[in-house]
C-alpha cells in the first residue's frame, strides 16, 4: 500500500451555503426553529425602533414654526425641528456677530484647501505642505477669528501663511497638470536647470522673499472688526479648541513618551510625573484648575483669556493620554529595529525619526484616532465652565422665550452631529490604516 | 600541509593592521558574569567563526565589538577608536562596523532600496542618486536587484537576510560581524546566504562570524574560535580546530555537533 492516490483529484464547486445568499441566510439565521424566532424577534425589535423614529423625527414632525406652540398646533406627538432651525446659525456659530460669519467659514475653507493637497497623490513635497499647516495656518485662523489689530509680530506671520498658501496652491496646480514640483517648474521655466544645487536654492529664496515682501504690503491694506473670544461659541468653538488640541497633543504626547522611555533619569522622572498627575485628575478638575487656580500663580497683570486657559488645559490633559498611546505603540517595536539602526549608524533621532516613529505610529492609529474622537466629545465640557461650546448653545434653545421647554430635539441634533463627526472619524481612521498596510505584510 | 591548503579553498589577505583588540575584557548582565577576561586580536582582512554551545557570551562578544552592548571592564579598540562613554566615538564605531542578525532586522515599512539607501543618504550624506546607485550594486553582489522596490515582508528568509548582508555593505564598512545569520533560515535557503557570505569572504573584508554552520567554517576561516561559558577556550586554524581539538570541552561540543 504504497500509493494511496494514483490520480489528482479534480475540484468540485463549493456548497451553496459558502456562495449563494439564500445559503447565507440559510445558515446564519434560519439554521433551526429557535434560531429562526430568534432572527424574526430581533427583526421585530428594529422594526418597532426604526418606525418609532420615523414617525417622531419626520413623518409628525415641524420644521417650519414661529414658537413652540405652533410646532404643538401642527402635532403633538412629533419633534418640533423649527426650534433647531431657528438656531442653527446659534449652534453652528455661537454669538459670532451675524455679518463677520463669514470670516468662519473662510478659515475653514482656507484649511480645507491647504490640507487638499496631502490627499492627491501627484502633488510633491507632502511633508512641506504639512508642516505649513502646522507653522502658518493658526496665526492666519487665529487672526480670521478674532481679528483688531496686528501686532508685529502677527503681521509678519500672516504675511508669511499668505505666501505659504500660495506657493502651496501654485505647488498643487504644477503638480496636478505638469506633474512637477513648484520648485522644479520654477526652475525649469527660468532656464536654470543646469545651475548648480546653490544657484538653484538661492534663485527659489529669492522669489520665495520676494512674494513674502509683496503679500507683506499688500496685508497692511486691510484688517478685521476685532471680535472677542466671549462671541466666540458653538459648533465652532468646539472645533477650534478640540481642532487645537489634536493638532497639539499628538507631538507633545510623543515628545512625552520619548521623555519617560529616556535613559536620562530626570527627563524620564518629570516626563513620568507629569503624564500620571494628569492622567489621574478629571478633566473637568483640570479645566476648572485652569480658569481659577493658574492665574493665581501668574506675575500680577498677566491676565490670559479663559479660553487660552481652557485650551492649555486641553492640551495638557491630551497629551498625556496621546503619551500613554505613543509609549504602547513604541513597545510593539521589536529592539531589533533599535539595533538594526543603530547598525547603520543612525543617532537617536534618527532612529526615532525614520525606523521607530513611522512603524510606531502605524499600529498606533486605532488608538490615536480614539482618543481624538474622545477628545471632540470632552471638549463639551467647557459648557460648564461658562463657555458656549455647541453643547452650551443645544441648551440655551430651551431657555429662549418662543422654544421655552424645548429640550429633546436640540440634544438629538447635537448628537446626530457628534455621530457624524466622530464616525467620520473613525472611517478614515480604517482607511488609513488599510491604505498604509496596503502591499506590506509583517 | 602549504598555507593555501590549510585556509580552505580561500585565499588569505591577512594584513599586520590591527582591526579590532580587545584587552582583558569583561561583561556582566546584572550579576551575571557573561564574558570572562576576553582578550583577542583581529587584523584587517582576517575572517574569524566563532562557535560555541547556546548560552557561551559569542553573540554578546561580536555586539560588544560594535557597542550593541556595553561591557563594564577591560578595553575595546576598534579601528584604533576606544569604545566608551563617547558618543561620537560610537557612531563612527557603528558607521564602520556592519552587523547581520539573526532575524535580519530589516525595516518593514520600507522597500528594499529604501532600506539600503537610508544609511548612506542620512549618515553618509551622499545625495538620492549615488546611494541609489550604490545600492543597487549590491543588490546584484547578493544577486537580487530585481526585488528592489517589494518591502521585505514580501521577500522569503533567504532574500531578506541577503537585503541586510547588502544594507550593512552600503555603508562601506570596515569590519563586518554576522551574529547566527542562517540560525532563522529554512535549510534550503542557508545555502544562498552562506554563497554571499563565501564571495565576500573573498574580496578581504574582515569578517567576525558566530555560526553553527561547521563546513562553511572550514572554507573560510582563516581562524576558529570556541567559547564555553564566557571564556574563550581555543582558537586554532580550522583544520587543526577540527581536526585535532586540544581542550577537552572543544571535543566534547564537536562531538556532539558534527
Amino acid at each position: 500500500m504504497a500509493i494511496i492516490k494514483a490520480k489528482k483529484t479534480p475540484d468540485r464547486s463549493a456548497p451553496a451555503s459558502e456562495t449563494s445568499v439564500l445559503g447565507w441566510l440559510q445558515k446564519n439565521l434560519f439554521s433551526s426553529a429557535f434560531n429562526t424566532a430568534l432572527t424574526l424577534f430581533t427583526l421585530y425589535i428594529i422594526y418597532l425602533t426604526i418606525s418609532g423614529v420615523y414617525v417622531w423625527g419626520l413623518a409628525d414632525a415641524t420644521f417650519v414654526a414661529e414658537n413652540r406652540r405652533e410646532c404643538y398646533d401642527n402635532s403633538l406627538t412629533g419633534a418640533c425641528w423649527a426650534g433647531v432651525i431657528d438656531w442653527l446659525d446659534n449652534i453652528f456659530y455661537g454669538r459670532y456677530p451675524r455679518e463677520e460669519i463669514w470670516r468662519i467659514n473662510f478659515g475653514g475653507l482656507l484649511l480645507a484647501l491647504w490640507m487638499a493637497p496631502l490627499w492627491i497623490s501627484r502633488v510633491k513635497g507632502k511633508v512641506l505642505v504639512g508642516a505649513t499647516v502646522v507653522v502658518f495656518y493658526p496665526f492666519l485662523a487665529g487672526y480670521l477669528f478674532a481679528g483688531g489689530d496686528k501686532g508685529f509680530f502677527m503681521q509678519f506671520m500672516i504675511s508669511g501663511a499668505i505666501v505659504a498658501f500660495a506657493i502651496n496652491m501654485a505647488n498643487t496646480i504644477t503638480g496636478l497638470t505638469k506633474n512637477l514640483g513648484l520648485n522644479a517648474f520654477l526652475i525649469q521655466s527660468l532656464g536654470q536647470t543646469k545651475a548648480t544645487d546653490k544657484t538653484q536654492r538661492n534663485i527659489l529664496l529669492l522669489l520665495a522673499a520676494f512674494a513674502f515682501g509683496a503679500a507683506y504690503l499688500w496685508q497692511m491694506s486691510w484688517s478685521f472688526e476685532g471680535v472677542t473670544w466671549t462671541k466666540w461659541g458653538g459648533l465652532f468653538l468646539t472645533l477650534v479648541i478640540s481642532g487645537i488640541g489634536i493638532a497639539s497633543a499628538l507631538p507633545g504626547g510623543i515628545i512625552l513618551a520619548l521623555g519617560r522611555r529616556s535613559k536620562l533619569p530626570i527627563v524620564r522622572v518629570l516626563s513620568t510625573g507629569f503624564i500620571e498627575v494628569f492622567r489621574s485628575v478629571p478633566l473637568i478638575t483640570v479645566l476648572f484648575m485652569a480658569t481659577t487656580m493658574f492665574p493665581l500663580f501668574m506675575p500680577e497683570g498677566f491676565v490670559l483669556n479663559k479660553l487660552v486657559q481652557v485650551i492649555i488645559a486641553v492640551i495638557l490633559f491630551n497629551a498625556c493620554y496621546m503619551a500613554e498611546t505613543v509609549r504602547a505603540g513604541l513597545q510593539a517595536i521589536p529592539k531589533g529595529q533599535f539595533e538594526g539602526a543603530h547598525t547603520i549608524g543612525l543617532g537617536y533621532w534618527g532612529t526615532m525619526g525614520l525606523i521607530i516613529m513611522p512603524q510606531a505610529l502605524k499600529h498606533m492609529i486605532p488608538n490615536i484616532v480614539g482618543s481624538f474622537i474622545g477628545l471632540l466629545k470632552d471638549t463639551t465640557l467647557v459648557s460648564i465652565i461658562g463657555l458656549f461650546d455647541i453643547l452650551g448653545m443645544l441648551r440655551s434653545i430651551s431657555k429662549d422665550v418662543p422654544w421655552l421647554g424645548l429640550h429633546k430635539e436640540p440634544l438629538v441634533f447635537g448628537a446626530v452631529l457628534f455621530f457624524l463627526l466622530c464616525f467620520s472619524m473613525s472611517k478614515y481612521s480604517r482607511h488609513l490604516e488599510v491604505k498604509l498596510s496596503a502591499g506590506r505584510k509583517h | 600541509m602549504s598555507d593555501t591548503q590549510t585556509k580552505g579553498q580561500l585565499a588569505s589577505a591577512i594584513s599586520t593592521e590591527v582591526m579590532i583588540e580587545i584587552n582583558q575584557m569583561n561583561k556582566w548582565y546584572g550579576a551575571f558574569h557573561v564574558l570572562k577576561d576576553i582578550n583577542l586580536t583581529v587584523h584587517k582582512g582576517e575572517r574569524i567563526v566563532i562557535c560555541g554551545p547556546s548560552g557561551s557570551g559569542k553573540s554578546t562578544l561580536i555586539r560588544c565589538i560594535n557597542a550593541l552592548e556595553e561591557h563594564q571592564e577591560g578595553e575595546i579598540i576598534v579601528d584604533g577608536i576606544l569604545l566608551g562613554k563617547n558618543l561620537k566615538n560610537l557612531d563612527h564605531i557603528r558607521t564602520e562596523v556592519g552587523m547581520v542578525f539573526q532575524n535580519f532586522n530589516l525595516f518593514p515599512h520600507l522597500t528594499i532600496l529604501e532600506n539600503l539607501t537610508m544609511g548612506p543618504i542620512w549618515v553618509r550624506k551622499k545625495n538620492k542618486a549615488d546611494a541609489i546607485e550604490t545600492a543597487m550594486t549590491y543588490l546584484e553582489r547578493v544577486k537580487i536587484p530585481e526585488q528592489a522596490d517589494k518591502y521585505p515582508g514580501q521577500l522569503s528568509g533567504g532574500q531578506q537576510q541577503r537585503v541586510a548582508i547588502a544594507r550593512s555593505l552600503c555603508m562601506n564598512p570596515k569590519i563586518m560581524l554576522f551574529d547566527e545569520p542562517t540560525s532563522a533560515l529554512d535549510p534550503e535557503m542557508i545555502k544562498e546566504v552562506l554563497d554571499v557570505m563565501v564571495d565576500l569572504a573573498d574580496t578581504g573584508m574582515t569578517m567576525i562570524v558566530v555560526t553553527h554552520e561547521m563546513g562553511f567554517a572550514k572554507t573560510i576561516a582563516d581562524e576558529v574560535i570556541f567559547m564555553d561559558e564566557g571564556d574563550i577556550v581555543e582558537r586554532n586554524n580550522p583544520d587543526a580546530f577540527f581536526g585535532n581539538p586540544e581542550h577537552e570541552r572543544t571535543q566534547k561540543f564537536l562531538s556532539q555537533i558534527l
